[in-house]
This record gives C-alpha cells, sequence and structure tokens, in this order.
C-alpha cells in the first residue's frame, strides 16, 4: 500500500537517512524501533513531507513518484490519506477536543456538518474522550491530549496512521491508557506505523518490528522472528540494552 | 483652595471633557483603526516572506521606529507643504501616528506570529488542511491571544501620545487645557485636571482589557 525506496534525508551536511527502503501493506501495525538518534522520526516526517527528502520514491497504491518531484497538489491529496499522531500531541489549542476533531472532517474535506458530528462522537467514544470533548487541550492531561490527538487522525480514516513515539511524553500510567487505545485501533485494522520505546507493544501488538541505526533499515521482520531470534548483531546488542533497561 | 479656583475647575470640567469626546477620543480611534490594519499587513507580508514586499516592509520599520513621532509629524504638518503638499492638522496627525504606530505594532504582531508553535501548523497540513485555512483558523486567532496585551497597551499609550498633535495645532484635550490655563493663569490646575480625565480613560480601558482578555482565554468554565 504504502511504499518508499531509496530514501535519503539530511539536515544541512548531516545525512540522516541512508538508503532506506519499506514498506507498508494494508492491516499491518509495524513497529520502528531504535535508539536516540537514528533517525525514527525523520523517516516519518519526510514521508509526510514535514520534512523535505534528498531523493527516493514514494509509492502509495498505484501512485509512484519521485519523492523530491511531488507537486504541492500532490502533497496535499497524499496527506490527505496519512494520519499523523505527533510526539507532543500538537492539538489546536485555541480549539475544543470536539472542535479539533471536526477540523479535519468539515474544513478540509467539507463533511455535512450533522455527519462530522456523528463521526466525531464515535471516535470520541472510541478514544474514551466523549466526556471532555467540550474541554480545551490546556485543560486536558498529557494521556487525554494524546487520545484526542488520536481521534483528530483516525477521524478522517486514514489508509495508515503514522505514530511518533506517541507515549514518550507521557508517564507509565498515561502511557498505558494510550497503548490500550492503539491495541484497540490495531484490532479494528487500522494500518500503523509506530514509532515507539515500549518493547512491550512492539512484541504483543505489532506484525513486524523494524530496527533503525545510524539512518539505515538494521532488520525488518516479523515481531516473533524479531525478538526471538534477531539476526543482525546490531539487534541482538540493541535488544540486550533494552531488556536490561526494563530489568 | 480658593473659591475662583474651584470655579475654574468646575468651568472647564465640561470644556475639557467636550474636548476629550469631540477630539481626542476621535483621534486616538481613527489612528488606531489605521495603524492596526497597516501593521497586519506589514506584519503578513513579512511572515509570508512575500519577495519585494517584506524587505520593503522592513525597511519601513526600520526609518519609522528609527526617527521620533514627533520629527514625523514636523515634516507632514510643516515640512510638505513646501513640495505642495498641504494638509490640515487633523489629518497630519493621523497620518503620522499612523505610520509611527504602524511600525511598532507591525512588530508584535509578526512575533506573535512567529510565537505560534510550528507543531501547530504541521498538525494543521496532516489533518489536511491547506495554508489559508491554516493562518485563518490556527494561527492566526492563536496570534491574536498573544499579540492582544501588547497591542491594548498600544491603544493605552496612544490614547496620551495624542497629546503630542498639541504641537502641531490640533485642539485636542490638551492643547485645550492649554489655552484655558493660558487665560486664567491657573497651569497647575488644569493640567492636573487634564492628566485625571486622561486617567479615567485609560482606567476604563484597562478595565475593557481585563473583560476581554478574560472572554479570550481558551477555557471552558469546569461545572463539575
Ligand atoms: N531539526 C533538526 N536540525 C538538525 N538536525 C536534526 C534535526 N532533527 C534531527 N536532527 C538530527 O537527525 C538525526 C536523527 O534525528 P531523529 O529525530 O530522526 O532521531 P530519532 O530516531 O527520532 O531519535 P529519538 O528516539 O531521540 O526521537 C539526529 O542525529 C539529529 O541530531
Ligand atoms: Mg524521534
Amino acid at each position: 500500500m504504502l511504499e518508499v525506496k531509496n530514501l535519503r534525508c539530511s539536515y544541512g551536511a548531516n545525512q540522516v537517512l541512508k538508503d532506506i527502503n519499506f514498506r507498508v501493506d494494508k492491516g499491518e501495525v509495524i513497529a520502528i524501533v531504535g535508539s536516540s538518534g537514528s533517525g525514527k522520526t525523520t523517516l516519518l516526517r519526510s514521508i509526510s513531507f514535514l520534512h523535505k527528502a534528498d531523493g527516493g520514491t514514494i509509492r502509495f497504491f498505484d501512485f509512484e513518484k519521485d519523492i523530491t518531484r511531488l507537486k504541492g497538489s500532490e502533497i496535499r491529496r497524499l496527506r490527505m490519506r496519512l494520519g499523523y499522531v505527533f510526539q507532543n500531541f500538537n492539538l489546536f489549542r485555541n480549539m475544543t477536543v470536539r472542535q479539533n476533531v471536526m477540523e479535519g472532517l468539515v474544513t478540509a474535506r467539507h463533511m455535512d456538518r450533522a455527519e462530522a458530528e456523528k463521526i466525531t462522537d464515535a471516535v470520541l467514544e472510541k478514544v474514551d474522550m466523549l466526556e471532555r470533548a467540550d474541554y480545551y487541550p490546556d485543560q486536558l492531561s498529557g494521556g487525554q491530549q494524546q487520545r484526542a490527538a488520536i481521534a483528530r487522525s483516525i477521524a478522517f480514516r486514514p489508509d495508515v496512521l503514522l505514530l511518533d513515539e506517541p507515549t514518550s511524553s507521557l508517564d507509565p500510567e498515561l502511557t498505558r491508557e494510550v497503548l490500550n487505545i492503539l491495541t484497540q485501533l490495531a484490532a479494528d485494522g487500522i494500518t500503523m506505523v509506530v514509532v515507539t520505546h515500549e518493547m512491550g507493544f512492539a512484541r504483543n501488538v505489532a506484525n513486524r518490528v523494524i530496527f533503525m541505526e545510524g539512518g539505515v533499515v538494521v532488520e525488518d521482520a516479523p515481531a516473533a522472528e524479531f525478538f526471538n531470534h534477531p539476526k543482525q548483531e546490531a539487534t541482538k546488542r540493541f535488544l540486550r540494552t533494552v531488556t536490561d533497561d526494563c530489568g | 483652595m480658593s473659591e475662583r479656583l474651584w470655579e475654574i475647575l468646575a468651568s472647564s470640567l465640561p470644556n475639557l471633557l467636550l474636548y476629550c469626546v469631540k477630539v481626542t477620543i476621535p483621534l486616538t480611534a481613527c489612528i488606531y483603526a489605521l495603524s492596526l490594519v497597516l501593521a497586519f499587513l506589514l506584519a503578513l507580508v513579512q511572515v509570508l516572506n512575500i519577495r519585494v514586499l517584506s524587505g520593503a516592509a522592513r525597511i519601513y520599520v526600520w526609518i519609522f521606529r528609527g526617527t521620533p513621532l514627533i520629527v514625523q509629524m514636523y515634516i507632514i504638518f510643516f515640512g510638505l507643504p513646501s513640495v505642495g503638499i498641504t494638509l490640515n492638522a487633523f489629518p497630519s496627525a493621523v497620518i503620522a501616528f499612523s505610520l509611527n504606530y504602524a511600525a511598532y505594532m507591525s512588530e508584535t504582531i509578526r512575533a506573535s506570529i512567529q510565537a505560534v508553535p510550528v507543531g501547530q501548523t504541521e498538525a494543521g497540513y496532516m489533518i489536511g488542511l491547506n495554508y489559508f485555512q491554516i493562518m485563518t483558523r490556527i494561527v492566526l486567532p492563536q496570534a491574536a491571544k498573544i499579540a492582544f496585551p501588547t497591542l491594548f497597551g498600544s491603544l493605552i499609550g496612544l490614547t496620551k501620545d495624542s497629546s503630542l498633535a498639541a504641537s502641531i495645532t490640533v485642539v485636542e484635550m490638551f492643547k485645550a487645557a492649554q489655552q484655558i490655563a493660558a487665560r486664567t493663569f491657573e497651569p497647575l490646575a488644569l493640567y492636573c485636571e487634564a492628566a485625571l480625565i486622561y486617567l479615567m480613560l485609560n482606567t476604563a480601558l484597562t478595565l475593557l482589557q481585563r473583560y476581554l482578555e478574560k472572554r479570550l482565554s481558551w477555557k471552558q468554565p469546569l461545572t463539575e
């Protein structure tokens, strides 16, 4: 469904992604893991065009093009079908939770208001935020904000939901809240790419795990295989450090 | 205090209030409205980085913030007639003040727009909004809230600064006080009276600011 080939990306002279290849199929949940600075965020940002890539091709269903040659209208059309959940939520501060969710439906997609309201209620129910629908972001806990942000990006039924460390700015209790929601979404068959440090989540919920280091994909394997029989030395080292951390 | 002084104060008060309502307030309102519009345009061309205009806006701000307001007023009212442009005192004051205040206020507006976190814009793009929608629905409302206290401060400053228009013969409240003081030889009393009226005016504005700030806040009254 979504595929990138030979993706390269840099910040000035610092080359951050070096020849990345990966694909996502419908219904898959992919966990991207790797140490800090390995380029995970940059990868999500460049396939969402928030950061301009230096080279590579992107394929989305049967649309395929050099990622550096996309027109503004093509970028907008692709973004319409991607959901993005930010590490720090980025809810619109001047809007209530309900307005945040409605915005993508009514303003961006010109949906009929009554219909948008119905969908909004349904997704807020799903993330257990209906009671707080009329609160502003500043009045919510981090976990509540992140659940609202998830509702905002699933409301328009994106083909793929990209999540960049959705729980890393939350404390353990709130992390659990959000992971439960993501587990539910996975069960509903929503296609997800999740950058995460939560190995338990990667092991139990993801179909596939991608391990990145130094701007390259080191290992890309089904979750069980990734954790039980990693092929690369670097992966084994990484898994040792993360399991040591978690005790 | 002598009876005569009381009489002067009492009889001048309605006069001063009249000039306040008839000249000072309209002068302030005209200037503020014009400079707000101009400031917004100056800020916008810089934020949007429109090629020639954004450079022009920066030069404009450099000049009008870098020279004294009173000199700008003298150039327009006393200077321009020698090149054939003659304006009355009131419009001269409005133009000079607006040009000057717009330079300051555009910086406030520009900084406020840039103070809205870039994540807000990115989130807007990722739910499918276009740039115009992001600006009008997300960035500008948030920037307005950030800019509000400073822009309101400019309004309060302006009601006081409007007395400078007296220097190019606009008879506003301060000039009126000056004339009565000259006639009655009671400068202390008259200027204090004028000061008091400015103070009342700005007290009212400050209360208005508090009220509006409350209305602007993005908080739901919590009823639990
Ligand atoms: N805005 C930026 N300007 C310059 N360099 C950047 C910028 N953002 C990231 N980098 C660099 O790019 C590299 C990859 O960063 P990236 O944020 O993609 O890593 P990450 O894998 O998401 O790390 P983390 O787990 O800490 O979030 C890092 O070496 C970082 O220093
Ligand atoms: Mg990151």
